[in-house]
């Protein structure tokens, strides 16, 4: 080691003066107390022969001035940071992943793996040295700072154990991403020039406690990070996982279910064992399954009479982790949308409305515009029973309550506008990504005559012709309207004559279904949908009500709001188990959906030896960098010392 | 540190004077006194005391003459006898600036020693004197009896610290005035910066029986001083920067007893009875034993 320089010539001149400087005010100081003696004879005689060499008889065993500059001496080396510059592993600077997915929580050691790996990292914090920082990242399919770099092992410690498992799947990029932001330095990229770095590196050894189970990024640069793998878990992985249920009914026998489920074996023996089938918490089928080591197997039941309802799918069999031993499924409440049709005549439309799909998802009810006048429509109105409504040709006085589709007309409202009518049309263009376009084919249609569709702030422009928007959508409170800027069918005297050759085309079936699945919220699918623990679902929920409950299998009731797109993101899906969505206050639940933890990578529990993540393999790395180090904490905890110490000794009087 | 008449307690209480009652005052010397007493005196004189013979020479009184003497060996002499006298006390009491400090203060506990001494004397019919250093023009009164008791308490209450001459001036002033010989008992804390050597040697020049009583307050034996300090001599205003610590205190403790001890050879040389002393000793103690071994009072 050698000493590290930090001051300048005159800087450490400067410094070394400041205690002769604290002697000179010693001596000058003027606020000496007065205190009146019958007489100064004696003292007279007393410092008679101390006066011959004042000085240094003044200085002579007095601690109180010894103690007051050994505490300034310390005061400036400590302010001045001194160092040695040495040479040490880069292990001195440490970040800890810790994974805490779903197969963590495997029994195989002690509590679980999660314990063991909180046990071994914190054997590691046991070994930090003061000069040493740490940071603590948990991660699963995200990953989650604990605590960012410090020395203060406490923290560090209290973190640790504010890691809990999870039921999600593993996915260790970003934490590398976080990790590798640490220890890499930043680029930055110019025009002309190439890139810079930004920061210095920052190397650190990373600490990587998991079971293996994610996948390996091959286009990962572990730059200045030095990786060490910590093996969680054992080899003995008895392991029987659900990887797969799902429900649909029997395309044949609508009244039938069938239920399917796929079992993998991910102990190195054949296992075979009884898989349960519940409905609504009932027994209702059991089946045995067979499955090879290492291999999937699938189970089937069928039923019949059951309309809707909760399925739940089990292994009966202990084993490692049990998490994945349960599948959970769910029959859609049947839900019909109302929809209604207002036009004075199009049979496309009607045709389009009337199809298998349409029926299953919605009741369309048919009028013409003079309906518009009467009693019942302004009954359905306050009753906000209707889902949707499509003007065909036509326009009520007052914006409806509800998802509305206008056709070949204006909607009474600011903000629409529709141009003179123009043709011949084409379509330029269509926003493919959005729900109602996604599987339509819009390039071949042609439309004799259409209006330019001005769509009001916050809207979106879904199909471009040559005139300009022709198709339009825009929200309207928790509510959305569409305008299309030609009708299908132009009305004359002679009747109806068409008006685009769309309606002939597979398309326009596929544009009117999408239509009605996505503003009136109906669907045709018989199983709930399902995702992995923690992923977000979006949820297409009715325009009836605003506000809903989202009841989570622990019972508790998340209270949600619909958006004004109808779509609405539910995100605490963390437990796995079965959802429901309730209007706010209701009891018959609108919507079901399931989280389960369908991911085989989680099921496989067998650790991997060593971790395949970049380009190399995960070893220890002996890169050597210069570090400092400074004494500048124990110097000011020196002067902290002697500054008690002097307290002391002024207020007793011991030695002066 | 100065005390007050008035929260002062009394210099001699009843019991106290009960106590001195029973005491008296010895003189390692017979001195000539002016009245008869109750002591011998080197002075023949008439009392039944046979002291000597001498030759008679014309002018004796032929009442002295020895005529047994006469008859048997024909020639005269006359019978000499001692002559009985009273005894003179002098105390001179230092109520200089420096003495009104400690506590009880160094004046008081110097009015006290003389009050009781002087009162011993009363008792036994002496010829009491109080001098003070500050005295200047008047002379102090000579008390005697008993029946002076009042006058010495009101004499002694008198007695406040004020600005003196020197020792030496003082006990010059004292020999001009009292040419008599006696007891000088001297109450000071010899705190004079021009010494007190040549005082003392006019006394014993005087061949007065001197006893030199030394008074010092518990605060001047071991102060109580702390941290960097400006010492001011209450007398002369002279300031003294000191840095007290254990050395410089130690320092002190040393000059102390070397004062202390230069004083005692001092006086022991020249037969001087030096009793040191400190204000906060009980008065009956000091008086009743100290004293007494030091053989001032029997």
């Amino acid at each position: 080691m050698t000493w590290m320089n930090t001051l300048s010539g005159w800087q450490w001149a400067i410094f070394g003066a400041l205690p002769f400087l604290v002697l000179m005010l010693y001596f000058l100081k003027l606020r000496r107390q007065v205190v009146e003696v019958p007489s100064t004879f004696l003292w007279r005689k007393t410092i008679e022969d101390i006066r011959v060499n004042s000085l240094w008889q003044r200085l002579r065993r007095n601690l109180l001035l010894y103690l007051q500059l050994l505490f300034i001496a310390l005061l400036i080396l400590a302010c001045l940071r001194p160092g040695l510059f040495g040479r040490e592993r880069t292990g001195e600077r440490w970040i800890f992943l810790i994974d805490h997915s779903a197969s963590m929580q495997a029994t195989d050691m002690e509590i679980n793996r999660l314990e063991a790996a909180k046990k071994i990292v914190r054997g590691k914090l046991a070994t930090m040295q003061s000069s040493d920082v740490a940071m603590v990242m948990a991660f699963s399919n995200v990953a989650d700072i604990k605590q960012g770099f410090t020395s203060d092992k406490q923290r560090l410690l209290t973190s640790l154990d504010s890691i809990k498992p999870t039921h999600r799947t593993t996915d260790i990029n970003d934490s590398l991403r976080a990790a590798a932001g640490l220890a890499n330095p930043g680029r930055a990229s110019f025009d002309g020039v190439n890139d810079i770095a930004v920061a210095d590196a920052l190397p650190a050894t990373l600490f990587i406690a998991s079971d293996g189970g994610f996948a390996a990024n091959n286009e990962f640069d572990w730059g200045n990070l030095h990786p060490q793998y910590l093996s969680i878990g054992t080899s003995s992985s008895d392991n029987l996982a659900l990887v797969s249920c799902s429900v649909d009914r029997d395309s044949e026998r609508p009244d039938s279910i069938e239920v399917f489920g796929r079992i993998y074996n991910d102990s190195r023996e054949p296992v075979i064992a009884p898989v349960n089938l519940y409905f609504n918490g009932i027994l209702v089928d059991a089946s045995r399954v067979s499955v090879a080591p290492k291999q999937e197997s699938g189970v089937n039941f069928q039923l019949s009479g059951l309309r809707e309802g909760e399925l739940k799918l089990e292994i009966e069999r202990e084993d490692i982790l049990m998490l994945d031993n349960v599948a959970y499924t769910a029959l859609r409440p049947p839900r019909q949308a109302n929809l209604l049709l207002v036009t004075p005549g199009n049979r496309a439309l009607e045709t389009a409305l009337s199809t298998e799909q349409v029926q299953k998802m919605a009741t369309v009810l048919i009028h013409p515009p003079e309906y518009l006048q009467t009693e019942e429509y302004q009954k359905y109105q306050q009753t906000q029973f209707l889902d949707l409504m499509i003007f065909d040709q036509c326009a009520p006085e007052a914006m409806p309550d509800t998802n509305t589709l206008f056709i070949g007309s204006l909607p009474p409202m600011m903000g629409w506008a529709l141009d003179e009518p123009e043709g011949p049309c084409f379509v330029d263009d269509w926003d493919k990504t959005h729900p109602v376009l996604q599987y339509v084919e819009l390039a071949s249609i042609r439309i004799i005559e259409g209006q330019k569709v001005t769509v009001p702030s916050g809207g979106k422009d879904l199909i471009t012709g040559n005139i300009g928007t022709i198709f339009g959508m825009a929200p309207r409170g928790p509510y959305q309207d569409a305008v299309l800027g030609f009708p299908i069918v132009r009305m004359n005297d002679a009747g109806g004559e068409p008006n685009t050759d769309w309606a002939i085309r597979r398309s326009f079936p596929v544009f009117v279904h999408a239509i009605v699945e996505y503003l009136s919220g109906g669907t045709t699918l018989a199983a709930a949908s399902t995702i992995l623990p923690g992923q977000p679902i979006q949820l297409t929920l009715t325009n009836r009500y605003m506000l809903f409950d989202v009841q989570l299998p622990d019972g508790k009731r998340v209270p949600i709001q619909r958006g004004s797109s109808g779509q609405t993101i539910f995100t605490q899906t963390e437990t796995p188990g079965m959802y429901r969505v309730f209007a706010q206050g209701g009891e018959q639940p609108l919507e079901v959906f399931c989280v389960n933890l369908f991911s085989q990578q989680e099921s496989k529990l067998e650790p991997p030896a060593e971790l395949q993540v970049g380009a190399d393999n995960v070893r220890t790395s002996g890169v050597e960098i210069e570090k400092r180090f400074e004494f500048w904490r124990l110097l000011a905890l020196l002067a902290l010392g002697v500054l008690l110490i002097e307290w002391i000794a002024f207020n007793r009087r011991v030695l002066i | 540190m100065s005390q007050t008449a008035a929260h002062e307690p009394a210099i001699l209480p009843p019991e106290l004077l009960a106590k001195l009652d029973r005491l008296e005052l010895v003189s390692r010397k017979i001195f000539r006194g002016r009245m008869k007493g109750e002591r011998r005196s080197k002075r023949k004189g008439q009392s039944v005391e046979f002291a000597d013979f001498r030759n008679y020479v014309p002018g004796d009184d032929l009442r002295f003459i020895d005529w047994n003497l006469y008859a048997r060996l024909d020639r005269l002499y006359l019978k000499l006898f001692l002559e009985e006298e009273d005894l003179h006390f002098f105390a001179i009491i230092d109520d200089s600036m420096s003495m009104d400090f400690g506590a009880p203060s160094k004046l008081f506990a110097a009015r006290q020693i003389a009050a009781s001494l002087a009162y011993i004397g009363l008792c036994r019919g002496d010829r009491v004197r109080l001098c003070r250093f500050s005295d200047k023009q008047s002379t102090s009164p000579v008390l005697r009896g008993r029946t002076s008791l009042n006058r010495l308490i009101n004499d002694m209450h008198a007695i406040v610290p004020t600005r003196t001459p020197s020792m030496e001036e003082t006990i010059r002033r004292f020999c001009l005035r009292n040419t008599g010989k006696g007891i000088v008992v001297i109450l000071s804390d010899l705190m004079d910066k021009d010494g007190y050597e040549a005082a003392l040697r006019m006394l014993v020049a005087r061949e007065y029986d001197i006893y030199l009583v030394h008074i010092l307050s518990p605060e001047e034996v071991k102060p109580s001083i702390q941290g960097d300090v400006k010492l001011v001599d209450c007398e002369d205003g002279d300031e003294r920067e000191i840095t007290m610590s254990s050395f410089l205190m130690k320092r002190y403790d040393q000059t102390l007893r070397s004062f202390i001890e230069q004083a005692r050879s001092f006086c022991t040389r020249r037969s001087i009875t030096y009793i040191p002393t400190q204000s906060d000793v009980a008065i009956d103690i000091l008086v009743s034993q100290y004293l007494r071994t030091r053989g001032l009072v029997r």
